[in-house]
């Protein structure tokens, strides 16, 4: 049923923050009935772009028509009107209210609140082959069924034009295929999707057409059917893409850090962590793979002694630094590059040479006894600045004002210095652009090689197999899996992930 | 550089003076309101002080000031002690008491009452830590009720050990080797600047150096901006809020000490009630900064002490310039954020421009 009228067409859009320029000049055209990727790096302005097709935000120049006529979009009710959802990155569904209840909440007028909405429900749901029961609650739901039910959300509210921000960022190989089988034939019923991604393997799978956006602009399209991934890549970075492989081994005999059967109960008496051993030796990287939420943060937390225990041991070195504080453990050299940078990272409001003391309040050349050493640290600031390329004015700028990759870059500047004997790094290159990403990685390659020893939580596969030495997997809690990187494929990985199949 | 310096004083002072504008707006409108003259008012507010009242617009800063600094130690690292009223109550009472009992003579004497007023007052304020840090009570909560207790407590050991005058009560006056003379710039029937306010210099140095140069002060400062950093950074959040309760309540114990030995002699009826609560207002409107809080301390205690002056001059109630002392307050508040949210909409474009002008520049 595709119609010859495109579905959208956006215009010379441009959209400017105060002291960024997010968009300009962006021309796209979605084919009605169509998957149309769009992508781009981190930073590059897709976000934006959706917001403003979305109604969020108001584009300062440009024209967005919808099946040929042009619309000006004040909110997302105006932009559902003329039907086009979103499926945003983070879920937005109420964990103790059943599908139904979701699905009907702020859209009570269209089928009512009963019946006839959990008819309409059963429909979308077997016409797409989502596979969703009106009546279970949501938090019994897994990540995928949750993706499914936003998705259905959308077009129970008579969407036709439906963008899905990163829908693969939360999702395992596996989740994914069947993502796209969904998405397939959402597209056969005469829908068209937006689809961004920044992952070219999915877009050349899924994708009918292909824009590049690169610094706030459209620089290009695609047919997915002729383009390679290098072309992609090429146009999204300007450059080549870099890759994280090793090199050989530097895994010395020395162990580093070990853990022997730590087990971690909330204050319920659930098993967050469950008899969790693992050793690493000097100059070796242990990845550790999982689908968020099942246990990685804790076991970094309690590494890192901001929880204690309930059971089990943890020697740094010789020594059992079991109940060890924070505070000690730094001290004792592990250098913490923490999952979220705004709230366990940074203070952002402070200057950057203020950020460089924390975390090393207590060591040179941050503190001399009990005094701050504000000339050490700005010294030492100005040199972290230099050899991590963090682009900024100065170290008088509060850490608010850099970008996402330039904040990072500092966090690892800053748990790099003073030679570090671990590193405990929680997805280390998350949300930073492509130039940032290569550096960091190296950066940890040559300490690696210096003989730190490093665990590696990362959500993207491709990191964790380019970087790790080991990677265990982990699921609920517990490691269910011990995999040689040289060997391993994202495929093996994600069957662990998900629990279907241990080694 | 000096440009770029020149711009951040300029919005460090915008807010502060968008606020004494507005209080002084508002205040006029409400004297207009109820039918008095606002002129009448701002010539007598204006008008130069007499030299008693400067010596007591003196005392007073000094006063509100300490009260000031004890609110900010807590609010910069997020912590709400309201309980500076009760603090300084019963700290005052507690140093007036040992102070009357003579156990030690002359300065022996004082020296020992300022350190029973501070471990009395950090005592006080630690209770409220103690409840926040093992049963997660609001400080804000049980600093309130400690107020109401402090305040009952110290009525109820008055009346029981108090000396009786007439048909007052006050603790044993101190002994003249134990007051302190203090210095007067003018003729000697105008008073004199108490000695003891020289607290306030001491508190506010001592608060600019423990906040900008000790790990500690990094400590308290990251704690305030962001409780989840400070926690990945190794601070232990528990000691921190206790021991900056502690602090709060120590300095808190010092806020009416310049009145005891300077003038008032015992605690009894010429006890100060309400610089508390003054010192939280002037610590909002100070930002929590050293000089800011000294602007703000001297701007109460002038409005306060020249009230007075409104009753002879005026038909204005002395009690309107509680009015704008209180928008003054509520204005900073807004402006400040409305003035931080420009300075970092400022920041950010700095940096974009400096960036692009060192990268290529793109198309």
């Amino acid at each position: 049923m595709p119609s010859d009228v495109d579905a959208v067409q956006l215009r010379g859009i441009g959209k400017r923050f105060p002291g960024v320029i997010a968009n300009h000049d962006v021309d796209v055209t979605i084919r009605s009935g169509t998957v149309h990727a769009l992508i781009g790096e981190n930073g590059a302005g897709k976000s934006t772009l959706m917001k403003i097709l979305y109604g969020v935000q108001k584009p300062d120049d440009g024209t967005i028509t919808i099946n040929g006529a042009e619309v000006v979009l004040k909110s997302p009710t105006e932009a559902i009107e003329v039907g086009v959802g979103m499926v945003f990155q983070h879920f937005m569904l109420a964990d103790n209210l059943t599908v139904l209840e979701n699905m009907v909440l702020g859209a009570e007028k269209l089928h009512g609140i009963g019946d006839q909405a959990r008819a309409e429900i059963r429909r979308i749901s077997d016409r797409f082959g989502f596979g969703l029961d009106p009546d279970v609650l949501v938090e019994k739901l897994g990540v995928a069924a949750r993706q499914r039910l936003e998705i259905a959300k959308v077009l129970y509210r008579g969407a036709r034009i439906i963008i899905l921000d990163e829908p693969t960022a939360v999702l395992v190989p596996q989740e994914v295929e069947a993502l796209f089988a969904n998405l397939r034939e959402l597209k056969d019923a005469g829908n068209s999707v937006l689809f961004i991604s920044h992952k070219l393997d999915e877009v050349l799978a899924i994708a009918d057409d292909i824009t590049v956006m690169r610094r706030g602009t459209t620089v290009g399209t695609a047919d997915p059917a002729t383009a390679t991934k290098r072309e992609l890549a090429e146009l999204m970075v300007g450059s080549e893409l870099p890759s994280p492989e090793t090199g050989e081994s530097t895994v010395t005999e020395t162990v580093e850090l070990s853990l022997d059967d730590v087990t971690l109960a909330d204050e319920f008496g659930r098993n967050l962590l469950t008899d969790i051993s693992l050793t690493i030796h000097r100059g070796e990287v242990l990845g550790i793979a999982g689908v968020e939420g099942n246990g990685q943060a804790e076991l970094v937390e309690t590494i890192m002694g901001m929880r204690i225990p309930t059971s089990g041991r943890i020697r740094l070195g010789e020594v059992d630094v079991t109940h060890w504080h924070t505070r000690q453990l730094r001290e004792a050299g592990i250098g913490y590059i923490p999952e979220d940078r705004h709230r366990h990272g940074l203070l952002l409001d402070a200057p950057l040479w203020e950020n460089r003391i924390l975390g090393h309040q207590t060591q040179a050349p941050s503190a001399k006894g009990m005094w701050i050493n504000r000339k050490g640290a700005r010294v030492d600031t100005e040199r972290i600045v230099k050899e991590y390329d963090v682009r900024t004015p100065g170290i008088d700028t509060p850490s608010r004002a850099l970008s996402g990759g330039n904040q990072q870059k500092l966090i690892v500047g800053r748990e790099m210095s003073g030679d570090p004997v671990l590193l405990i790094a929680s997805h280390p290159t998350r949300g930073v652009d492509v130039g940032a990403q290569s550096a960091i990685w190296d950066h940890i390659k040559r300490a690696r090689k210096a003989g730190l020893a490093v665990l590696l939580i990362s959500a993207d596969l491709d990191e964790l197999i380019g970087l790790s030495d080991t990677i265990q997997v982990i699921l609920r809690g517990r490691f269910v899996g011990t995999f040689e990187p040289s060997t391993v494929t994202p495929q093996d990985l994600g069957s662990a992930m998900t629990g279907g199949e241990a080694a | 550089m000096s440009k770029l310096n020149l711009r951040a004083i300029g919005l460090a002072l915008l807010a502060p003076a968008i606020a004494v504008v507005l209080s002084i707006l508002v205040t006029t409108l409400v004297i207009a309101a109820v039918g008095s003259s606002p002129g009448e008012f701002w010539s007598t507010m204006f008008e130069m002080p007499k030299p008693r009242l400067r010596v007591d617009i003196v005392n007073q800063t000094a006063m509100i000031y300490i009260a000031a600094v004890a609110a900010a130690i807590g609010f910069r690292m997020g912590l709400f002690n309201i309980g500076l009223e009760g603090q300084y109550t019963i700290a005052s009472f507690a140093a007036a008491s040992f102070a009357g009992a003579a156990y030690l003579g002359g300065f022996a004497n004082v020296a020992a009452s300022i350190v029973v007023a501070m471990v009395v007052g950090a005592a006080w304020a630690g209770i409220a830590g103690i409840l926040r840090t093992t049963r997660g009570v609001s400080e804000v909560i049980s600093t309130i009720m400690l107020n109401a207790i402090a305040v009952t407590l110290v009525g109820y050991f008055l009346n029981r050990y108090g000396v009786k005058e007439g048909n007052t009560v006050h603790t044993a006056n101190l002994e003249p080797s134990s007051t302190l003379g203090g210095f007067a710039p003018f003729e000697d029937r105008d008073g004199e600047i108490w000695a003891l306010s020289i607290i306030a210099v001491i508190v506010g140095v001592g608060f600019w150096v423990l906040l900008n140069k000790t790990r500690f002060g990094f400590d308290l400062r990251a704690s305030g901006q962001s409780e989840s950093a400070a926690l990945a950074s190794g601070i232990n959040p528990k000691r921190m809020i206790l021991i900056s309760m502690m602090l709060s309540g120590a300095v808190a114990g010092l806020i009416w000490l310049p009145a005891l030995f300077g003038g008032a002699r015992n605690y009894g009826t010429s006890f100060q009630v309400g610089l508390g609560f003054l010192g939280i207002a002037v610590a909002l409107l100070g930002r929590n900064r050293p000089l800011g809080m000294l602007f703000g301390a001297l701007l109460f205690a002038f409005l306060s002490v020249k009230s007075n002056d409104l009753t002879f001059g005026t038909d204005v109630s002395p009690s309107i310039v509680q009015i704008t002392q209180g928008v003054a307050v509520l204005a900073v508040v807004v402006t400040y954020e409305v003035v931080r949210r420009l300075r970092t909409r400022l920041e950010q474009r700095t940096v974009s421009r400096e960036l692009t002008g060192a990268k290529e520049v793109t198309a």
